[in-house]
C-alpha cells in the first residue's frame, strides 16, 4: 500500500471518522471547532497523490481509488473550500442551535464529495454521489423555517429523481458483463458498443444534469441557497453541484465521442447559461441573485462538455475541471463575502466582492479569465463559440446586479477576523490555483495571457454587460419579479392534485381490504393463476 | 465433501443438526410449561444464543459441504417417512429466523419479564415467551422440511402462534385484527390443504423431492399449484390479498410486529418458491411469473404510496412491508433461461428478503422505543424526538437506507441485481417501478426523520434531554448495521444460494 494511496483512502474516511467519532459525548462538543482540518488529507492528496491509486477490496468487489489531473484539481479545490468554510463555519455556527447535526450532515457532505473526486470503480462512485446528495439535505433544511423545509423537500425529490436515473444507467453499462462491479474507465470502453448506448447517455445527462441544475432540473438551487447558512451556501454552490460535473468528466465517452449527444448537451448548457442570467436578473436577494449565477455558470461548463463530447476531445476532461475549479473558489468566496459585506455601500470589502463577482465574467487576470481563456479551446469557430463568449456579458450584468442588491441588503453583523480570513483566503486562492495551474493544464507559458489582444477579448463582454445593467438601459429594472425557483412555482401547483391522486389510491385500498371484496379476489386470482399456468403446458 | 462434522458411525451428525433446529425451540417451549419456577424468559436467554449457533452450524456445513443437508427421520425413506432438507437458501434463512428471532427475545426481556412475586399477572409473558418458541420451531421446519403435509402442519402453528401474539394486549382492536389474520389465513390453509390433496391423488407421494422428478405439467397438477399459491398469497400478504396485515402488524407488540415482518410472511413466500421452482416441470409459463410479478408491482406503487399517507409510523412500517413483499414476487419473471438459480435474479430475490427482514425488524424495534418514550406513534407529533431519541432515528434511517435501495445496503444490492436482471431481460416495467418504489421508500422514509428533526413548539430555548442508551437501542442500531452489511455482498451471482440446487446451476462452484 503505498503512501499516496493511504492518502486518497484518507481523504473521504477521515471526515467519516471524525462523524463516527459523535457517538462519544466528549468528542461531539469539539466536532465544531476541527471542521476546518476535516479536509487536511484531501488536499494532502491533491497535492502529493496524482497519479496514486488503491484497491479497497479486491475481487470481486473491486472498491477502487485513483487520482488523474481532472479529479486532482476538482479534489484540491474542494478540499481548500470545505477547510476555509469549515473554518467560516465554525465561527459562524458557534452558539447556533443544531450545530451538531450541522456538525455532522457537514462531515458526511463533505466525506461523500471527496470521495467523488478520488473513487474509480461504478459501486463506489455511486456510493459517494448518494452519500453527498442525501447528507446535503440536512444542510439545506438546516434553519429547519417553513422555507428551509420546502426548500429541502424539492431539494430531496430532485436528488432521489437523480439518484433513480443514474441506478438505472449505472446498471445499463454493468448489464452483461461478468465482473459485477466494473472500472468506470472499463465501463467507458465498452459503451460505444453498447446496445443501450442511447439510453445510458440519456440517463446519464439527466441524472448529473440535475445535480448541476441544469434548466429546468434547477430549481432546488435557488430556493436552498437563501435558506441553508452562510457557510453551506457556499458548500453548496461550490462543492455539491460539481458532483454532476464529476460524474460527466468521468462518464461521457470523451474518446470516442457522440456529435448529437455532444450537440444536445451544448444547446441544453446555452440555454441554461443564458435563461439563468435572465431569471437572476429578476430577483432581489442577494443569495438567490448568486445561486442563479451558479445555474448559469453551470450551463457554461456543460456547453464546454458538451462541445468537447461532440468533437471527440478528451482534454476536455481537464479544461472543464479547470473552469469548474475557478467557479468552486469564486463562487464559494462570494457566499462567504455575502455575509460579510451585505448593506455596505463603499469600502475595501466591497471592492473584493466586486473583484470576486467579475471574476465570474472573466475580468482579466484574475481566474475567470484564465478559465474562459482555456475552454474556447474546446469550441470550433462557430455560434456556440460565440454564444459562450457573449455568456460573459450576461455573467457581468448578473454580477453588477448582484453588487447592486449586496449593497442595498439589510447590514451583515461586524465581521470577525476569523470570518474575514477565510473569505479572503478563498479569493486569493482562487488566484493563486488558477495562475499556478495553468501551465499544467494547457503546457503553455501563462505569459500568453498578457497580450492585449488576450486582455480585450476578455473585457468587451464585460463591457457590454456593463452597459446593459446601469442607466440608461437598466436591464434588471425592467424585468418583471419572478419568484425564486421559477417553474417550481407552476409544479407546486400540481400538489394537490397529486394529493387527490393519492388519497383515491387510499380509498381503492380500503375497498380492496373489505371482506367480500378480498374473498372474492382470491377465488379469482386463483382462476387466473390456473389459467395462467394451464396456457404454456 | 469436507464436512465440518465427521460422520460418524451409522449416525448422520449433520443431518441431526437439522433436527435440532426443529426441536430445540420445542425443548425450550416444554421447560417453559413444565418449569414455570424458571422464568420462560430466561429460558429464552438460553435457548435464543443456542438457536443461533445451531443455524451457523448448519450454514457451516452446507458451505464447507457446497452440498445440501439430508436427514431421513426414523430411518424410513419418503414416501413411507419423513426426510428434512438444508440447502444454501434454506440454511441462511434459518440464520436469520434465529437472528431475528434472539434480537426480538433480547428487545422483549423487560417488557415481557415475568413478574417476580406468584400473584401477578404472568399470562402475557407467558404467551408471549411460549409462542415465540412455537413461532421459531415452525418457521425452522418451514425452512427444512420436505414434505407438503409437513408443511401444511408448520404453518398452521405459525399462524396460530402469530395470531396469538397479535392479540396479546387484548384491547378490542387488536383482537379485531388478530380474528380477521386468523380467518383469512384460515382461507389460505384450506386452499394450500386442498392443492396439496389434488397432489396427493394424483402422485401419491408428498415429498418435495420425488414429486419434483414424477410431477407432469397436467391440469390436475397445475391446478393444484394455482390453489396452494394463492393460499400461501393470502398468508403471505401479497397486494390484494393484504386486508389482514396492516393492523396485525401495527397492533402487535414492537417485538412480534419485527418477527412478524420480518419471518412470519417470509415462510409462505419462501414455498411458494420452493413449489414453482421444484414441484413446478420447468419451465413454467411465463405468463403465470408475469401475473405474480404484476402483483408484486402493484403492491410496490400502492402500498407505498398508502404508507406515504399514513398519520401512524407502527401503520406505515406495515405498509412498506406489504409494498416490500412486492419485491420479492418479480423474481418470478426475473429467473427464466436454463440456469435460474446461477442468474442475479435468484440471489436479488433472495437478498432482498434478506436484507428486508433485517431492517424491518430493526424498523419495528426502534418504533417500538419511540412509541415508549412518546407514549404515542403519531408522525405529526414527533417534533423533538431526533434529540430525545438520536439512536433509535438513526437506526431507523439506517434501515430506510435499506428500503430505499441506496447504498451501503443490502437492499441496494438486491435492487441492483434486480434491476439488472429486468435490464437484460428486456423487461423495463420492472425496472421503472423497482425505481419508482425506491424514490416512494425514501418519501415516507424522510417523513419520519423530517418530522422527528423539527423542534417542539415552545421548547425551543429548553432542548429536550436526549435520553440515555440502552442495550435496546444498540440491539435496534445492530439490527440495522446489520441490514447495511448486506450491502457489501459482490455483485455477482452468490454461489452459495445455488447450493442443493446444483442440477440446475451451471458454472458456480
Amino acid at each position: 500500500m503505498s503512501a499516496a494511496g493511504l492518502l486518497l483512502a484518507a481523504a473521504p474516511t477521515f471526515p467519516l471518522l471524525l462523524g463516527a467519532s459523535a457517538l462519544w459525548r466528549g468528542a461531539r462538543a469539539h466536532l465544531l471547532r476541527v471542521l476546518p482540518v476535516a479536509p487536511l488529507p484531501a488536499l494532502a492528496a491533491a497535492l502529493l497523490a496524482p497519479g496514486g491509486s488503491l484497491v479497497l477490496a479486491p475481487d470481486p468487489l473491486r472498491l477502487t481509488l485513483a487520482l488523474d489531473l481532472p479529479g486532482a484539481l476538482l479534489l484540491g479545490g474542494a478540499g481548500m473550500l470545505w477547510s476555509l468554510a469549515g473554518l467560516y463555519a465554525a465561527r459562524y455556527m458557534a452558539g447556533a442551535r443544531h450545530r451538531t447535526s450541522f456538525t455532522l450532515w457537514w462531515l458526511f457532505t463533505m466525506a461523500g464529495t471527496l470521495g467523488l473526486f478520488v473513487v474509480a470503480d461504478l459501486a463506489s462512485f455511486y456510493l459517494a454521489f448518494s452519500l453527498a446528495s442525501l447528507a446535503a439535505y440536512g444542510l439545506v433544511a438546516q434553519e429547519r423555517n417553513p422555507e428551509a423545509e420546502r426548500a429541502a423537500r424539492v431539494y430531496m425529490v430532485l436528488a432521489l429523481l437523480g439518484e433513480a436515473f443514474l441506478l438505472m444507467g449505472f446498471v445499463l453499462m454493468a448489464v452483461g458483463v461478468a465482473d459485477g462491479n466494473p472500472m468506470i474507465a472499463q465501463a467507458l470502453e465498452r459503451l460505444p458498443a453498447s446496445p443501450w448506448r442511447e439510453a445510458i447517455l440519456a440517463l446519464l445527462i439527466l441524472g448529473f444534469g440535475l445535480k448541476m441544475g441544469l434548466v429546468p432540473l434547477h430549481v432546488w438551487m435557488p430556493l436552498a441557497h437563501p435558506v441553508a447558512p452562510m457557510p453551506a451556501s457556499a458548500v453548496l454552490s461550490g462543492i455539491i453541484v460539481k458532483a454532476g460535473i464529476i460524474g460527466l468528466i468521468r462518464f461521457l465517452p470523451f474518446e470516442a465521442g457522440a456529435e448529437g449527444w455532444g450537440t444536445a448537451l451544448v444547446v441544453l448548457g446555452l440555454f441554461t447559461a443564458y435563461y439563468a442570467v435572465a431569471v437572476g436578473l429578476a430577483q432581489r436577494h442577494p443569495k438567490v441573485v448568486l445561486a442563479y449565477s451558479t445555474v448559469s455558470q453551470m450551463g457554461v461548463i456543460a456547453a464546454v462538455l458538451g462541445a468537447g463530447l461532440a468533437a471527440g476531445d478528451p482534454r476536455t476532461r481537464t479544461l472543464a475541471a479547470y473552469y469548474a475549479l475557478h467557479h468552486m473558489l469564486v463562487k464559494g468566496a462570494l457566499f462567504l463575502g455575502t455575509g460579510l459585506s451585505a448593506g455596505q455601500r463603499n469600502g475595501w470589502k466591497r471592492v473584493v466582492m466586486a473583484v470576486l463577482a467579475f471574476a465570474l465574467a472573466g475580468l482579466p487576470l484574475t481566474s475567470g479569465m484564465l478559465a474562459k481563456y482555456v475552454v474556447k479551446d474546446v469550441f470550433a469557430p462557430g455560434p456556440a463559440l460565440w454564444l459562450v463568449t457573449l455568456s460573459a456579458a450576461g455573467s457581468a450584468a448578473l454580477m453588477l446586479h448582484f453588487l447592486h442588491r449586496l449593497a442595498h441588503a439589510a447590514e451583515a453583523k461586524r465581521a470577525g477576523p476569523v470570518l474575514l480570513a477565510s473569505w479572503l483566503g478563498v479569493g486569493a486562492a482562487s488566484l493563486v490555483a488558477a495562475w499556478a495551474l495553468f501551465p499544467v493544464v494547457t503546457n503553455t507559458s501563462a505569459a500568453t495571457l498578457f497580450s492585449p489582444a488576450t486582455v480585450w477579448k476578455a473585457s468587451w463582454p464585460i463591457l457590454i454587460g456593463v452597459l446593459l445593467v446601469l442607466p440608461p438601459l437598466r436591464l434588471a429594472d425592467r424585468v418583471p419579479h419572478i419568484p425564486p425557483g421559477d417553474v417550481i412555482v407552476w409544479a407546486e401547483r400540481l400538489l394537490p392534485r397529486l394529493r387527490r391522486l393519492a388519497e383515491d389510491v387510499e380509498r381503492l385500498d380500503a375497498f380492496l381490504r373489505r371482506w367480500p371484496v378480498a374473498a372474492l379476489l382470491l377465488v379469482l386470482l386463483m382462476l387466473l393463476l390456473g389459467a395462467a399456468l394451464q396456457l404454456s403446458a | 465433501m469436507s464436512h465440518v462434522l465427521p460422520p460418524a458411525e451409522g449416525i448422520n451428525l449433520p443431518g441431526l443438526l437439522l433436527v435440532f433446529a426443529v426441536l430445540l425451540p420445542i425443548l425450550g417451549l416444554i421447560a417453559m410449561l413444565g418449569l414455570r419456577a424458571l422464568h420462560p424468559e430466561r429460558v429464552a436467554r438460553v435457548v435464543a444464543p443456542l438457536g443461533l449457533l445451531l443455524a451457523c452450524a448448519i450454514l457451516a456445513e452446507v458451505w464447507e459441504g457446497r452440498s445440501a443437508i439430508d436427514y431421513t427421520l426414523g430411518g424410513w425413506a419418503p414416501p413411507l417417512g419423513l426426510k428434512l432438507r438444508a440447502d444454501g437458501v434454506s440454511a441462511v434463512m434459518l440464520v436469520l429466523a434465529a437472528l431475528v428471532i434472539g434480537a426480538a427475545a433480547l428487545f422483549s426481556q423487560h417488557q415481557f419479564r415475568t413478574p417476580p412475586d406468584a400473584p401477578g399477572d404472568t399470562r402475557a409473558p407467558f404467551a408471549f415467551w411460549s409462542m415465540l418458541m412455537a413461532m421459531w420451531s415452525a418457521l425452522n421446519l418451514v425452512f427444512v422440511g420436505e414434505d407438503l403435509f409437513n408443511f401444511f402442519v408448520a404453518l398452521e402453528l405459525l399462524t396460530f402462534s402469530a395470531v396469538t401474539l397479535v392479540c396479546l394486549d387484548g384491547r378490542a382492536t387488536t383482537l379485531h385484527a388478530a380474528l380477521r389474520y386468523l380467518l383469512f389465513a384460515l382461507l389460505g390453509s384450506v386452499l394450500y390443504l386442498l392443492g396439496v390433496g389434488l397432489i396427493y391423488g394424483r402422485y401419491g407421494v408428498l415429498d418435495l423431492a420425488l414429486l419434483s422428478e414424477l410431477a407432469q405439467p397436467g391440469p390436475i397438477t397445475l391446478a393444484a399449484v394455482a390453489m396452494m399459491t394463492v393460499g400461501l398469497m393470502a398468508k403471505a400478504s401479497l397486494f390484494p390479498l393484504h386486508l389482514w396485515l396492516p393492523p396485525a402488524h401495527a397492533g402487535a407488540p414492537p417485538a412480534a410486529s419485527a418477527v412478524l415482518s420480518a419471518l412470519v410472511v417470509k415462510a409462505p413466500f419462501f414455498l411458494i418458491l420452493r413449489l414453482w421452482f421444484e414441484l413446478l416441470p420447468a419451465p413454467y409459463s411465463p405468463l403465470a411469473g408475469q401475473l405474480l410479478a404484476a402483483l408484486g408491482a402493484a403492491a410496490i406503487l400502492m402500498c407505498s404510496v398508502v404508507a406515504l399517507g399514513q398519520s401512524r409510523l407502527k401503520l406505515m412500517i406495515a405498509y412498506s412491508t406489504v409494498a416490500q413483499i412486492g419485491y420479492l414476487f418479480l423474481v418470478f419473471t426475473l429467473t427464466a433461461g436454463p440456469a435460474p438459480f446461477a442468474g442475479l435474479g435468484w440471489t436479488g430475490g433472495v437478498l432482498q428478503l434478506l436484507s428486508h427482514a433485517l431492517a424491518k425488524a430493526s424498523m419495528f424495534l426502534a418504533a417500538g422505543l419511540i412509541a415508549e418514550d412518546m407514549g404515542h406513534d403519531r408522525i405529526a407529533d414527533f417534533s423533538g424526538l431526533a434529540r430525545r431519541q438520536p439512536l433509535a432515528i438513526f437506526a431507523f434511517g439506517l434501515a430506510g437506507l435499506s428500503l430505499m435501495g441506496l447504498p451501503p445496503s443490502g437492499g441496494f444490492v438486491a435492487k441492483l441485481m434486480l434491476l439488472s436482471a429486468a435490464a437484460a431481460s428486456g423487461q423495463w416495467w420492472i425496472a421503472a417501478v423497482i425505481l419508482a418504489g425506491g424514490v416512494l421508500a425514501a418519501g415516507y422514509v424522510f417523513r419520519v426523520i423530517g418530522a422527528a428533526m423539527k423542534d417542539r413548539d415552545g421548547e425551543a430555548a429548553q432542548p429536550a434531554a436526549t435520553l440515555p442508551a440502552t442495550g435496546r437501542h444498540a440491539l435496534v442500531l445492530a439490527l440495522a448495521l446489520l441490514a447495511l452489511a448486506l450491502g457489501f455482498v459482490p455483485l455477482q451471482p452468490l454461489a452459495l444460494f445455488a447450493i442443493g440446487r446444483g442440477e440446475l446451476a451451471q458454472g458456480q462452484p
